[in-house]
């Protein structure tokens, strides 16, 4: 079905909620609904199957207007459908959709959090990012807050010792743990060797790059949001990259494009090689870990050689990238391409066939194909449950539809096949970067970039090794952006540890936590479980079946 | 523990410990606020390209065990107090390496609202790596520089 056909039905299902619609790119379509709609509306696209909810950005419009607008971008295909709710600046309220998406419980706290507008039904209205002891009534993303002087007035905190609780004993994992290698703290509830409850408490890495991103200029924020993570830096980068130039209406060149492409692809690998080795860590297979680095400094080091780094490369700029493929580097790259399809190869055979690995991989951490789609999950742990839902090929950007990409699948929905088609997507990886190479177009690497932006707002998504990455960016015509919203796609995902985490055993936490690839850096950019609320959410396996049959009945 | 012997066993023994200390130390590593960058190269130092296990280096779990503290990050108002607690469970001596530019002087995110700054802001520091992040070699040259350090104090002061 054309975009259009798909953004059509979207207004006929809403007609009698929507307040007015725009088109302000051909793949969007806004409609403005009053707080008191957007359950009906929120109900009547989920009864159509229509989409799922990909981030919710709250926009401060300023003390004149003294409004807030709530965004929720659904996406179906390439379509972008946003629903725009406004509310007063102070005491504004908007109703939890959390019961047709579990996913935006942790997008509604963000807003609370945030912005300062009241979600009303939902359970846990706990911080998600900020600091346990940040002051109340201070709400970092308005533009007037003192930031500043409300983290002066943050008084440190420490989650409580753990142990015994009545008949429940806690096993708290973080923020500092070998098994992590960066901080979160999780609390798991056991019965023996049953895990009861689950929580987690992120926030640990909070820096505050949204609010950041509003201070800085177009170009400075690409240096910031490419260290928005150090795994995936270039699909942030290059993610903003495409928002900018979308908000300019400056294209890229085609080489840039497809350069970029080929940076994406190097990144997949070596990002899917390290967690190859971490998740195998996990789960007790050391070896593996050691064999899947080894390998992946193959890439680190074709990446170095072409852009003189190996995390941070900053290949893209606005307007093209920064560095060329020269002949060497090609030649190089192929080398390296030989190298990793060998390997990948035999770690696709292991990961299939290796009887003491299974052991502990499948039938692990199973999700329908139904389940999946309902959480709203995301990446390789979506399309081992056998749902082909990626950006690479829905909506190809850049260069992705002169050198497409196949989406990997599995139907399993176990961990065993969330290491399937991860090493099913390196392969497919070599091939496109083959095809890239093959076909590489000639032509210039940057085009002029304008300082000042136009006035305009757009979605950039992007298919980082994680899954769906979400760039909402408003620009206000000066050189610095009004609002950039990142929604990453580990906070999708954490629903599915949580909820899978209840009633598995204790010792297949680990590799389950490791199973979503989860980023921490990604996703705590912006948000705190609030100590002095008390008011924690623990998953009990009443609650979980509850919300497994709100689940599944249509 | 007290040891009543005279100088010359004193000595002999604190060049013992000196020589256990640089030949094996035990590393722990916290994320105070890292993109992750940083971190991943750490775990390249102890895999086989760069396997700094061969130094005697290990990393592992427990703050009580350990020797040098790999910091990582700025420092972020959640995370400030389980850093502080982090270093305060380490036995004495004890020695802080700061990994990165934003462990080293904020980085990127100097001035972000919830960063509280660099680490020798909350601990002190004994060395100082930059890099965004270090390669894996200038981890290693890092840590080499405060294991010689250690090993003669007198002049690593100079």
């Amino acid at each position: 079905m054309s975009t259009d056909l798909v953004l059509q039905k979207v207004e006929t299902l809403l007609a009698g909620f929507a307040k007015g619609t725009a088109k302000p790119e051909p793949n969007r379509l806004d409609l403005n609904i009053d707080a008191s709609d957007l359950i009906a509306a929120i109900t009547a696209l989920r009864g159509a199957r229509w989409g799922y909810l990909a981030a919710l950005t709250g926009v401060d419009l300023g003390k004149e207007a003294n409004q807030i607008e709530a965004l929720y971008h659904l996406c179906e295909g390439d379509a972008i459908a946003t629903l725009r709710v406004r509310v007063p600046r102070a005491g504004g309220a908007v109703p939890s959709v959390y019961a047709l998406h579990p996913n935006s419980m942790f997008f509604e706290r963000e807003l609370m959090e945030m912005f300062g507008v009241t979600v009303t039904g939902l359970a846990d209205t706990s911080h998600l990012f900020l600091p346990d002891g940040w002051p109340d009534g201070m709400y970092p993303l308005l533009k007037d807050t003192d930031v500043k002087a409300a983290a002066a007035r943050t008084m440190g905190s420490e989650p409580p010792e753990m142990g015994r609780q009545g008949d429940r004993f806690i096993v708290p994992i973080g923020p500092q743990h070998p098994a992590l290698k960066e901080p979160g703290h999780f609390e798991f509830a056991v019965d023996g060797e049953l895990v009861t409850g689950a929580t987690v408490r992120l926030g640990y890495v909070h820096r505050g790059i949204e609010r950041a991103c509003e201070q800085q200029n177009y170009t400075q924020n690409l240096y910031l949001t490419e260290r928005v993570c150090g795994i995936c830096s270039h699909s942030h980068a290059n993610a903003y990259v495409n928002g900018v130039e979308q908000l300019a209406k400056v294209l890229a060149p085609p080489r840039a494009q497809a350069i970029r492409q080929l940076v994406a692809c190097l990144e997949r690998i070596h990002s899917h090689f390290l967690w190859l080795g971490v998740a195998a860590y996990e789960a007790g297979f050391e070896t593996l870990l050691m064999y899947s680095w080894r390998d992946r400094e193959v890439v680190m080091d074709v990446l170095e050689q072409m852009t003189g780094n190996r995390v941070n490369y900053s290949a893209s700029v606005l307007g093209g990238v920064k560095y060329d493929v020269t002949a060497a580097h090609a030649a190089a790259i192929r080398r390296a391409m030989d190298t990793i399809e060998e390997r990948a190869t035999h770690y696709l055979h292991v990961v299939t066939t290796d009887t003491s690995f299974l052991a502990r991989a499948q039938g692990i951490g199973v999700t329908s194909t139904e389940e999946a789609d309902a959480l709203g999950l995301l990446g390789p742990t979506l399309r081992a449950a056998g749902v082909t839902r990626d950006v690479r090929v829905d909506a190809p950007y850049g260069s992705y539809q002169q050198f497409p990409v196949t989406a990997s699948v599995d139907s399993a929905g176990d961990l065993a096949a969330r290491f399937k088609v991860r090493m099913l997507e390196t392969l497919e990886s070599v091939r496109v970067i083959r095809a890239i190479l093959d076909g590489l177009p000639e032509g210039d690497l940057t085009v002029k970039f304008p300082r000042k932006i136009p006035a305009g707002e757009t979605i950039s998504r992007f298919e980082a090794p994680r899954g769906e990455l979400f760039y909402y960016i408003k620009s206000n015509g000066t050189d610095k952006p009004e609002r950039v919203k990142i929604r990453t796609p580990s906070i999708c995902n954490w629903i599915y540890v949580l909820t899978k985490a209840v009633g598995s055993q204790m010792a297949d936490v680990p590799p389950l936590l490791a199973g979503i690839d989860p980023c921490f850096s990604c996703n705590d950019r912006m948000i705190v479980v609030n100590r002095h609320g008390g008011d924690r959410r623990i998953w009990t396996r009443e609650d979980l079946r509850r919300h497994a049959s709100t689940q599944t009945r249509r | 523990m007290s040891v009543h012997t005279d100088s010359l066993w004193g000595g002999a023994l604190e060049k013992i410990k000196t020589w256990a200390r640089v030949n094996s130390p035990w590393a722990i590593h916290y994320n105070s606020g890292s993109c992750n960058g940083c971190d991943i190269e750490i775990v390249a130092t102890l895999t086989p390209r760069y396997d700094v296990e061969r130094f005697g280096i290990k990393l592992q779990g427990s703050p009580r065990h350990a020797d040098v503290l790999i910091c990582t990050g700025p420092v972020t108002l959640q995370s400030r107090d389980r850093l502080k607690r982090i270093y305060e469970q380490m036995p004495d001596p004890k020695f802080v390496v700061a990994v990165g530019s934003c462990a080293t002087s904020g980085g990127v995110f100097q001035g972000c609202y919830s960063v509280v700054g660099h680490i020798d802001e909350v601990i002190p520091v004994n060395a100082y790596i930059p890099g965004c992040p270090p390669r894996p070699e200038a981890i290693i040259d890092g840590v080499v520089k405060l294991l010689a350090s250690l090993q003669a104090p007198a002049k690593a002061k100079k």
